[in-house]
């Protein structure tokens, strides 16, 4: 596959970079950010939404940080995978990603940003227009949704990165910053629920870093996942899950979900439902009855999506038993 | 120099050669004699004949044959020096790019390539009306061209193609290429194939098939049909849904045409099939075939998928011609996809029926299968579906009907275990549940209805060989199948799955057999001792060049580093039809082994001459030729050489091998003859997580049959390399069709080969069965191996929870569906809690268990006898064994037409029949 022509762009600082993305806009110009390029490449080479313009972050060494709270968006899936320092439910996520050539060069950030995926979407241009193209790609046709035909507003396009709900569950803030100025917030305020937007970043902005709160290493967690294959293969379904205990009580606890839905959301309400009243085994079994009925994917995966809702409630089950087997 | 030392450094350095000296004749400075342990017993040295004597146990001098030998174009692989397609760099080549077709199905109405032509930097373009003359792997049916004449048949068929300075201009030219289409109605559903329509994908003439899409059908009925079902004690049903694989191998298709100033042609090209597509070239181009130099280069993985004269190589060609400059094309992964020629998807049924001695009384099998949008090598598939499973089981009565129908999708073709995997799957899954209606182990059951060395199947087929038994043996005690089997936890199982396959075909595809012979080696040694072989033969990494080398290098004593290989050009190289049906290792070793022998005796003769010895007692040993009883009386093998050189210069000697006459006179008889069969028999350990459907496959212990391993290590390349493929077929690889009709993963990632975290551990077992005809008793083992590992990772997972699956790839969402069906069938909510299949054996198992060790005696007897009587199908039955069955009872039938009573009331594929073809019609077409 050819990819498009690009004038490819390689700022060595923070600032240069963000300055550069503010003449572009001011231009109104278009242009995508690349860090490990492990989404973006495969994209261009289908011709899906790509720019004229391409800024790399590979040379902007200050947003390769990696403490136990803090992790810069340059930091290689690898290199967190590998790390003696980070919290284990981030490791272990971390390793479970594609392979070990993507995850060197994957970077956190990137995975955060993740393109939605589809059946109807990652295709090639010829491929696409023999369908008439699709919502998220529509190529000025104001083509509808392939999924769900007769509704052409929302695009539902699976988010299917395996980071964000280990750092949801662990209460991270994600930062932000472009040339008008930097930004924090929740990492659960971040995604926005259309496959095509997926979050709230502005043109010219970026993911700077994520920052984890101290308590967080306080908190167990796991995180399992549904794979046809062990490598390479996006999550059809992911359930992420981190507890604190307080001898045999629960004193918090927090269940994520990726893989499923436009983006990856945190469960919240159904885990407050249970927990006050917790007991167990029969707990567990509502709660994850309860994930799997709030959780509604859609047929643009290679699983059918029936399927993969089951799944959440064994993916989920599986999670929640390690705390009792704690 | 150790090999350790000689291969460090990232390739050979000029002067550090691995052998010393120029002329020495190889690597080793001394020459030996005769290794005795190799040497078998009929020529009086000390190896063990426990399979008979072979016509080739003179010629071996225990230098190559049985050695585990690194293929000898591995370094040019391993240190990236192997030129394949794309790796052809001609000065002043243009990029040829390929439009192809939008829509499923659709009349061209017309194709405005003006503005591409004006673009700076298109140099040709091609359509349809460049190339009108049809064009096809078989010459039954020649349905493609290098470029659609007025009908797109498949998204992704081709339009129309350009030449262009570079890739970006190639395809921005495609964009301007204006193409009106009428969009016809498309089909997608096998079934709808069967029916009449109002545009048939093709139209054949009067040879059509009333109006529908039926591309090829077939019917045939052997032994006591009408008796089947009164006879039967237990009988298995099945309807099963196979999809559509693909090869996936490694390379694209890629090639490279070329026109040079004396006005021939090369195609640079990784063909399997180099032979068929220089006879297509000529006829799509209507030049002479002198004129056409088909290039092999190196082929990164064909697997069968390389085997079809292809489009995209006319279509180079034609660029080339017309811009008299190379043209090079070279795929996306998607365009392989669009070209596809993978395993047919398939509805098969499978009925089998068991009689109370536990004989397999009957086997009546529907195989429809979807060709997609051409024929290919779809008339043999169509057979092959049938035939391919009437052995290694004695039956008593075969019940067929195939079908192979066009549709609107990319079309299947020939991989891996042509036509045999998935109905092999089916029956090998059916026995397994006969077994389990008997109540007796189904180790046992098998080895009670195994058919006899040098016997006939029931459609006629001659086997010569065959070690199933001792496969089914050697899995047997290797798997401790009699401690585990039915004995294990829930979600850990074990199952057997055996396989029977062709060792080449017995009918060429392009002539008649009895006139010209299917391989043909040359061989040429001049004063320097080495040995050039000319073969045609593709080697597609299945290691043909080395398997040729090596029977060279047997014959006449000489290392294989003495041996060079020119395999790659038709220019140079005799004719030989390819690499499919895993014939080359039998055919051009064979082939390889005449020439040698010519030589050989020359050999002989000038060793006489020189020493006086009587040529009756020399033999040849490593680069000596010498007297057996007297080592000492005897000359080196560059002595004899030139001593045989004078007078006449280098010595050249042609070898050929032909099939002997076989099989039976019914129409379609001749498909499925092979020279010899491969034998293999696998037991799976598979490991099913309850709530999640997911299958992993933890242990394959894999015995083969090929006769006789002249390279072991590439024997257990092959039965490893099968296992993973066909480990994709059942455990993740498909191709799926969305919605509207497309190929949804027509990509690496979503088309889910395993990887090396899903490859169980795998226990090749070699068996030798030493056949008679084999090269040194050498049969496949290319595609053979394939086929038990799907049927025994599904009698394994029916062992761990019971479900009998009947849909592959077992993904884990059809699993999980399996499970609550069975779950909801027992009444329990948790899968954990479901109880596996055990075993209770009935009073029959011990009639087996004795049956099959009196055949076992028979079958010895059988093999290590010169004088045997024949011995037909049906003997088991009570037949006489020494004449065919149907010639002793008029109820055993021989029939390849359908009753009317069957057209009445046909099962799925077999409703082909309920059409006339239009000359049997009476109407004017």
């Amino acid at each position: 596959m050819k990819m498009p022509p690009f004038e490819l762009l390689m700022p060595t600082s923070l600032e240069q970079a963000l300055d550069l993305a503010g003449e572009f806009i001011a231009a109104g110009q278009e242009f995508d950010w690349i860090a490990g390029g492990t989404d973006l490449i495969p994209n261009y080479k289908w011709h899906l939404n790509h720019k004229p313009n391409v800024i790399s972050l590979a040379k902007v060494a200050e947003m390769s940080e990696l403490s136990p709270t803090h992790i810069g968006g340059m930091v290689r899936l690898h290199d967190l995978a590998e790390s003696e320092i980070i919290h284990p439910l981030l490791k272990d996520a971390a390793k479970s990603i594609a392979s070990v050539m993507i995850r060197r060069s994957g970077t956190v950030g990137g995975n955060l940003c993740l393109d939605t995926r589809c059946y109807w979407f990652n295709q090639s241009e010829d491929w696409r227009e023999s369908i008439d193209w699709c919502h998220k790609c529509e190529c000025g046709t104001d083509a509808d949704c392939r999924v769900i035909p007769n509704q052409n507003t929302l695009c539902v396009a699976t988010y299917q990165a395996d980071l964000a709900p280990a750092l949801l569950c662990l209460n991270a803030t994600i930062h932000l910053a472009s040339s008008n100025g930097k930004r924090e917030m929740l990492l659960s305020d971040f995604f926005e629920l259309d496959g095509m937007t997926r979050n709230v970043l502005q043109p010219g902005e970026l993911v700077t870093h994520v920052t984890l709160p101290t308590e967080s290493s306080e908190l167990t967690g796991c995180y399992h996942k549904l794979t046809l294959r062990e490598s390479w293969d996006f999550p059809e379904a992911g359930i992420a899950a981190a507890w604190k205990l307080d001898g045999e009580e629960i004193s918090a606890l927090k269940i994520a979900s990726t893989g499923l839905e436009s983006i990856p959301r945190v469960h919240d309400e159904e885990v407050a439902a249970v927990l006050p009243e917790w007991s167990g085994k029969e707990s567990i079994e509502i709660l994850s009855e309860s994930l799997r009925k709030s959780i509604k994917p859609v047929n643009n995966t290679g699983l059918k999506p029936n399927y993969r809702r089951k799944m959440v409630k064994v993916l989920a089950r599986r999670c929640l038993n390690q705390i009792m087997n704690e | 120099m150790t090999d350790e030392e000689e291969m460090v450094g990232y390739k050979q350095q000029p002067g550090k050669l691995p052998f010393s000296r120029p002329g020495s004749g190889g690597k080793d400075q001394f020459s030996t004699l005769q290794d005795d342990e190799k040497i078998p017993k009929s020529q009086g040295g000390k190896l063990s004949q426990p399979w008979g004597i072979h016509r080739h146990d003179e010629l071996v001098t225990s230098t190559s044959i049985g050695n585990r030998t690194p293929l000898i174009d591995g370094r040019y692989k391993v240190t990236g020096q192997a030129k394949y397609g794309d790796d052809i760099r001609l000065s002043n080549e243009l990029i040829g790019k390929i439009l192809r077709s939008p829509h499923h199905f659709a009349r061209i109405k017309s194709i405005d390539t003006s503005a591409a032509e004006a673009l700076d930097g298109v140099v040709a373009i091609a359509t349809g009306v460049d190339a009108s003359n049809a064009f096809g792997v078989l010459p039954v049916t020649k349905d493609e061209h290098a470029l659609a004449i007025s009908l797109v048949r498949h998204v992704g068929d081709l339009v129309a193609a350009v030449a262009a300075e570079d890739e970006s201009t190639a395809l921005q030219a495609l964009q301007l290429i204006d193409v009106e289409y009428e969009v016809l109605d498309s089909i997608h559903d096998m079934k709808d194939g069967l029916e009449d329509s109002e545009n048939p994908i093709h139209d054949r003439g009067k040879y059509h098939i009333g109006e529908a899409n039926i591309q090829k059908r077939v019917f045939q009925e052997f032994g006591e049909v009408e008796k089947m079902t009164e006879n039967a004690q237990a009988s298995h049903h099945s309807n099963w849904t196979f999809r559509g694989v693909n090869h996936g191998f490694t390379e694209p298709h890629a090639t490279v045409a070329n026109w040079d100033p004396r006005g021939r042609l090369t195609v640079y090209t990784p063909q399997q099939v180099p032979h068929y597509l220089h006879r297509s070239l000529a006829d799509v181009l209507e030049i002479p075939m002198h004129q056409i130099n088909v290039y092999r280069t190196f082929v990164g993985g064909g697997f069968g998928g390389k085997s079809d004269p292809f489009p995209h190589e006319m279509c180079a060609a034609i660029l080339a011609r017309k811009s008299g400059r190379p043209v090079r094309i070279t795929f996306d992964r998607e365009e392989v996809f669009f070209v596809n020629r993978g395993r047919h998807p398939s509805h098969i049924e499978m009925n089998l029926h068991a009689d109370s001695k536990g004989r397999l009384c009957g086997v009546e099998t529907d195989a429809l299968i979807d060709g997609g949008a051409f024929a290919s090598f779809g008339h043999v598939t169509t057979y092959y579906n049938g035939v391919l499973h009437t052995a290694p089981y004695e039956i008593g009565a075969f019940h067929y009907t195939g079908a192979r129908v066009w549709t609107n999708k990319p079309a299947s073709g020939a991989m891996r275990g042509h036509g045999a995997v998935n109905s092999r799957c089916a029956f090998e899954v059916g026995l397994d549940d006969l077994s389990d209606k008997l109540q007796v182990d189904p180790m046992t059951f098998r080895l009670a209805n195994l058919l006899p060395p040098l016997s006939a199947t029931i459609t006629g087929f001659r086997i010569t060989s065959t070690g199933m038994r001792e496969c089914l043996e050697k899995v047997r005690q290797a798997s401790s199948w009699d401690e585990r089997f039915r004995k294990l936890p829930l979600g850990h199982g074990i199952g057997v799955g055996c396989g029977f396959f062709i060792s080449g075909s017995g009918l060429p595809i392009h002539w008649d057999p009895n006139k010209f012979p299917h391989a043909t080696v040359h061989l040429k040694i001049d004063m320097d001792g080495g040995v050039t072989i000319h073969t045609g033969a593709a080697d597609i990494g299945q290691g043909s060049d080395t398997v040729v080398a090596q029977s060279v290098a047997e014959v006449l004593g000489l290392p294989l580093d003495m041996i060079r290989v020119r395999s790659q050009e038709s220019d140079t190289s005799p004719v030989d039809l390819g690499s499919y049906s895993s014939r080359v290792t039998f055919m051009n070793a064979n082939a390889a082994i005449s020439a040698a022998m010519k030589i050989r005796q020359d050999l002989l003769d000038a060793t006489a001459d020189i020493t006086g010895a009587d040529p009756k007692k020399l033999v040849l040993g490593d680069r000596r030729i010498y007297d057996k009883r007297d080592p000492a009386v005897g000359v080196s093998y560059l002595e004899a050489l030139h001593k045989a050189q004078e007078e006449r210069g280098a010595l050249v000697a042609s070898g050929a091998y032909r099939t002997p006459p076989m099989g039976r006179a019914h129409k379609g008889a001749a498909a499925g003859l092979a020279p010899a069969y491969s034998f293999s028999a696998y037991v799976a350990e598979v490991k099913v997580d309850v709530e999640t459907g997911q299958t992993s496959v933890i242990n394959v212990w894999a015995a083969h049959d090929c006769g006789k391993a002249l390279n072991p290590l590439a024997v257990e390349g092959q039965i490893i390399g099968s296992c993973h493929m066909g480990l994709g077929q059942v455990l993740s690889e498909e191709m799926v069709y969305g919605r509207s009709g497309h190929l949804l993963n027509a990509n690496l990632l979503d088309y889910k080969i395993p990887t090396v975290h899903e490859m169980p551990k795998v226990f090749p077992i070699i068996v030798e069965s030493n056949d008679p005809e084999g090269p040194f008793g050498a049969k496949e083992a290319g595609e053979g191996p394939l086929l038990p590992i799907l049927p025994a990772v599904c009698n394994a997972v029916y062992d761990a929870i019971g479900v009998r699956v009947d849909e592959l790839p077992i993904t884990p969402d059809r699993m999980h569906r399996n499970i609550e069906k069975l779950c909801k069938s027992q009444g329990i909510s948790d899968p954990l809690e479901l109880e596996t299949p055990r075993l209770k054996l009935s009073s029959l198992q011990d009639t087996l268990a004795n049956r099959a060790e009196e055949h076992e005696k028979r079958d010895i007897a059988r093999r290590n006898n010169d004088d045997i009587e024949p011995y037909h199908n049906g003997a088991l039955f009570g037949f006489t064994a020494t004449i065919p069955a149907d010639e002793q009872s008029d109820d055993w039938k021989v029939s390849v037409i359908p009753s009317q009573d069957y057209v009445d009331n046909p099962r799925l594929a077999g409703s082909a029949w309920k059409h006339t073809e239009r000359r049997h019609r009476g109407d004017e077409t």
